[in-house]
């Protein structure tokens, strides 16, 4: 029975999943054609290439953005899971605003964000109005910027697993535990936390990997001043027409994000 | 503390930081300048928006091949969920952690390079048949996190009772599962709607000559200068989709 | 619901089949480079019906365009990608029969140097790369230097694009354009390293809105994009030079993919674009420069747009690199970028 359940999506991964990755590795053993496209012959070139300290470099910042843009993402994020899982008859309005801005164009929300930070935009403009400062704040083209954007796109993507897991919460082990004398830091740790805790882990890893592909945030906030990962995937399918580096950073990436989740997780679990 | 004062200041200062980037968007698509320099009311964008038929039509495709990538994803992702839930199944879980991982620009490639020599032999064209099928390849494991992240606090022991009371498999899941966890599923298949409904990059790779969707209408416009049209478009899906919300929530308290 | 959808969909496309009355023709090009009108106008006097398509840059149309399977009729890449188009065999060979109005190219257009006997594209519209500032705190650019100056320090922005600025640190050395001598790469990726501190972004047409608002003061841009920041513009005065030490000039120009099957149709679109009253629509309503050369007369005479003959003769037309070279820029460029 349970090989029924199943079988769709294991139709659905095999065809538009596996094979896909599939011509991306052969694509990864090819060289390059002029003008995009792969051609004979076969060689590892690809993969050598990536050993270069200029790529590494890329890639450790990467991480590093990502990790960060996690970390604030989870600890803005959980408190209004929490909230909106609480809520009662509330729940469904507060999860829909929560989504209402993402129907709209991210790239136009992203232009909003230029208007925003930039030297003559809202917050400077706010801020020299009040006197509070002289010259503008450089809000914009910096990695905070960068952090900032990523923040501003993966929230929901963090908000709804943890709302997902918390919304079936007892209130009344939360009511008994009070009762019982334990503190509301007591609750959240000893209670909250761990039911929420495979919310958590998955709204991580929905906001950790798609960040580390992430290419037009770096590219428009950051002033295409930063190359992460996303840019640098990007760059080779299209200007520099590079299809076989691509393909191999695509793979090196799945390798790295597959290591770290095999170390931060038990070897059993799954996704 | 979970319920206090505070906490509730908190949650709206979050969602104001969501949203601000909407009320400026929407402040300027009343601008009458072109760019982000407030020169005066006007509401030649929203004309503008009306007349491009182009426009138009791309919205209806986007509505479209959401819904039905949505829908698809949706019912995949939670079976999925559920049978990984019973036994681990380490292929089914890495192939949905691949479509993850690569980027997006990855995947439109090879989607492309797929449909292409697979049509070829099929003589198919590119369309929103495979729009849609690339939205429901990228979906799943978003619908598939959501909802395992709910079964994995979920009693199975409920489910056996059922079955210990004569039930299948099948029917356990529908009748006493699939409602306990329906408001995940329903998150679940919201942010597949989500995603699908805003892709931009996958899209524009597999999308044939009479499925543009309004990201790639949009991305055109804007990224060779923006032009306030796209902020009257993205106004008006707000506020329908703001009124929907209210619909919603008063059809809910009912 | 999956059988619904597939019937559904089975249903529509066996009507539409049936219900091809009117020849289709599917046009790609740039967004915001024609008058919709225009489109219509061609509709109604052929009895066909067009299919028009927007994209944003070339590599994204090429993706599309090289499995030689997107159902494109006609799209119109930059001059310098005509050449691999033409040598993948991706394009066909005009029909100069079928394209009367040819005649109507601007002289500059009529043998341009990549494609001299026409025999692959029909130039459309026109742009350059030059220095946009702002007249009311920079003094007037003598040469590219100007995008070097400290004292515009965090107020300069580049093009995002790996030709243009690569190229300009080039020229700004007295070096050629399309140099492929890793030396001058070398030392043009040390300007780059010394402007990037002084650089605000890296940045496309996107940068008008801050020009306009004055939070930019000098920029890289194409002249087709100041000009439009110059006509809308409320306050900030705009203005716009093209460096004498050399300045690359894009020219997109029209061509029929292989694959079409309406070849013939696809050759008096073409052509219908080189009627004068046609162009200069198309020139309005994107506010860019034709290259058919009665559609001037009914236009505005924009030194901006159209550059009097002693600054247009240094300019030149960039062509593609060879592939090695190629590669080269890409890793500087990535360098300069990531540094």
């Amino acid at each position: 029975m349970r090989r029924w359940f199943l079988l769709p999506a294991r139709l659905t991964a095999w065809l538009l999943i596996v094979a896909p990755m599939a011509v991306i590795a052969v694509y990864s053993l090819l060289t390059r054609g002029d003008y995009g496209g792969v051609e004979q012959p076969w060689t590892f070139e690809s993969f050598t290439r990536l050993a270069d300290p200029l790529y590494l470099g890329i890639l450790w910042r990467s991480v590093w953005i990502s990790a960060a843009a996690t970390a604030i993402c989870a600890l803005t994020g959980f408190p209004l899971a929490l909230y909106i899982a609480r809520a009662g008859k509330w729940k469904n309005l507060l999860l829909q605003l929560v989504l209402l801005p993402f129907w709209t164009s991210f790239l136009v929300r992203t232009y909003a964000w230029l208007f925003i930070l930039r030297d003559t935009g809202l917050v400077n403009t706010v801020l020299t109005g009040l006197h509070l400062i002289r010259t503008p704040l450089p809000l914009l083209y910096n990695d905070g910027a960068v952090l900032l954007g990523l923040v501003y796109s993966f929230l929901p993507f963090f908000i709804l697993p943890v709302y997902a897991t918390l919304e079936r919460m007892d209130p009344a082990l939360v009511e008994a535990a009070a009762d019982l004398g334990a503190t509301p830091g007591a609750v959240l740790r000893r209670i909250v936390l761990p039911l929420a805790a495979p919310g958590i882990a998955a709204g991580c890893v929905l906001v950790f990997v798609p960040c580390l592909g992430a290419y037009l945030t770096p590219d428009l906030l950051g002033g295409g001043k930063t190359v992460m990962l996303g840019n640098l995937v990007q760059n080779q399918f299209t200007t520099a027409r590079d299809w076989p580096f691509g393909a191999a950073i695509s793979l090196a990436l799945l390798a790295l994000s597959t290591g770290l989740l095999l170390v931060t997780r038990h070897a059993g679990e799954q996704l | 503390m979970i319920r206090s004062r505070a906490a509730g200041f908190y949650a709206a200062l979050v969602l104001a930081f969501l949203h601000l980037p909407l009320l400026i968007l929407i402040a300027f698509s009343f601008n009458a300048n072109r760019f982000t320099v407030w020169t005066g009311f006007s509401l030649q964008w929203y004309r503008a928006a009306i007349e491009d038929s182009q426009l138009v039509e791309s919205l209806i495709n986007s509505v479209i091949i959401a819904l039905a990538a949505a829908g698809l994803s949706t019912i995949i992702g939670t079976l999925a969920a559920w049978g990984m839930w019973r036994r681990r199944a380490p292929w089914l879980s890495g192939a949905l952690y691949l479509s993850l991982v690569t980027p997006e620009i990855v995947t439109g490639i090879a989607l492309l390079a797929l449909f292409q020599g697979a049509f070829r032999f099929l003589r198919l064209p590119l369309g929103m048949h495979t729009v849609i099928l690339a939205h429901v390849a990228f979906s799943i494991a978003y619908v598939t996190i959501v909802v395992s992240g709910r079964l994995r606090q979920y009693d199975r022991s409920l489910e056996e009772a059922a079955m210990d009371l004569g039930a299948n498999e099948w029917r356990a899941f529908l009748k006493v599962t699939l409602p306990s966890i329906a408001p995940a599923v329903a998150a679940a298949g919201l942010l597949a709607l989500v995603v699908s409904f805003d892709d931009y990059v996958i899209t524009s790779m597999v999308a044939g000559v009479d499925s543009e969707t309004l990201p790639m209408v949009i991305y055109a416009m804007a990224r060779r200068g923006v032009s306030p049209v796209v902020n009257a478009v993205s106004s008006m899906i707000v506020v329908l989709f703001g009124v929907l919300i209210l619909i919603s929530q008063r059809l809910q308290e009912k | 619901m999956r059988r619904r959808y597939f019937l559904l969909t089975a249903a529509s496309a066996l009507t539409a089949c049936a219900s091809k009355t009117r020849p289709r023709l599917n046009v790609y090009n740039w967004s915001a480079y024609i008058d919709p009108a225009q489109i219509g106008r061609f509709e109604k006097e052929r009895g066909v019906r067009v299919r028009y398509g927007v994209y944003e840059s070339n590599e994204e149309m090429l993706a599309r365009v090289l499995t030689g399977n997107s159902g494109w009729d006609i799209v119109f890449p930059t001059h310098s990608r005509l050449e691999p188009m033409a040598r993948n065999g991706l394009i066909v060979e005009l029909d100069h029969r079928k394209i009367s109005l040819l005649s109507n190219l601007d002289e500059r257009f009529q043998k341009p140097a990549w494609d001299p006997g026409l025999r692959w594209g029909v130039p459309y519209m026109w742009n350059g790369t030059g220095i946009a500032w702002n007249k009311a705190q920079v003094a007037e650019p003598q040469s590219w230097d100007t995008l070097w100056d400290p004292k515009l320090r965090g107020r300069l922005t580049m093009l995002d694009d790996v030709e243009d600025a690569i190229g300009v640190c080039l020229l700004k050395l007295g070096l050629s354009f399309h140099s492929t001598d890793e030396h001058e790469l070398q030392a043009a990726k040390q300007e780059a390293f010394r402007q990037k501190q002084l650089l605000r972004a890296y940045i496309n047409a996107e940068v008008r809105d801050q020009l306009v608002a004055g939070d930019v003061l000098a920029a890289q841009l194409w002249s087709t994009t100041t000009a439009q920041a110059m006509h809308a513009s409320p306050v900030t005065p705009v203005a716009f030079t093209y460096p004498p030490q050399g300045f690359p000039l894009y020219c997109d120009c029209g061509v029929i993919l292989r694959e079409s099957r309406r070849a013939g149709l696809a050759h008096e679109f073409l052509n219908f674009l080189l009627v004068p009253e046609v162009a200069a629509a198309n020139a309005r309503a994107g506010d860019t420069a034709t290259a058919c050369g009665p559609a001037r007369a009914l236009l505005p005479n924009d030194p901006v747009m159209y550059p009097p003959e002693e600054i247009y003769r240094h300019g030149f037309w960039p062509h593609a690199l060879p592939s090695a070279a190629q590669r080269y820029r890409d890793r500087i460029w990535t360098e300069i970028k990531s540094s």
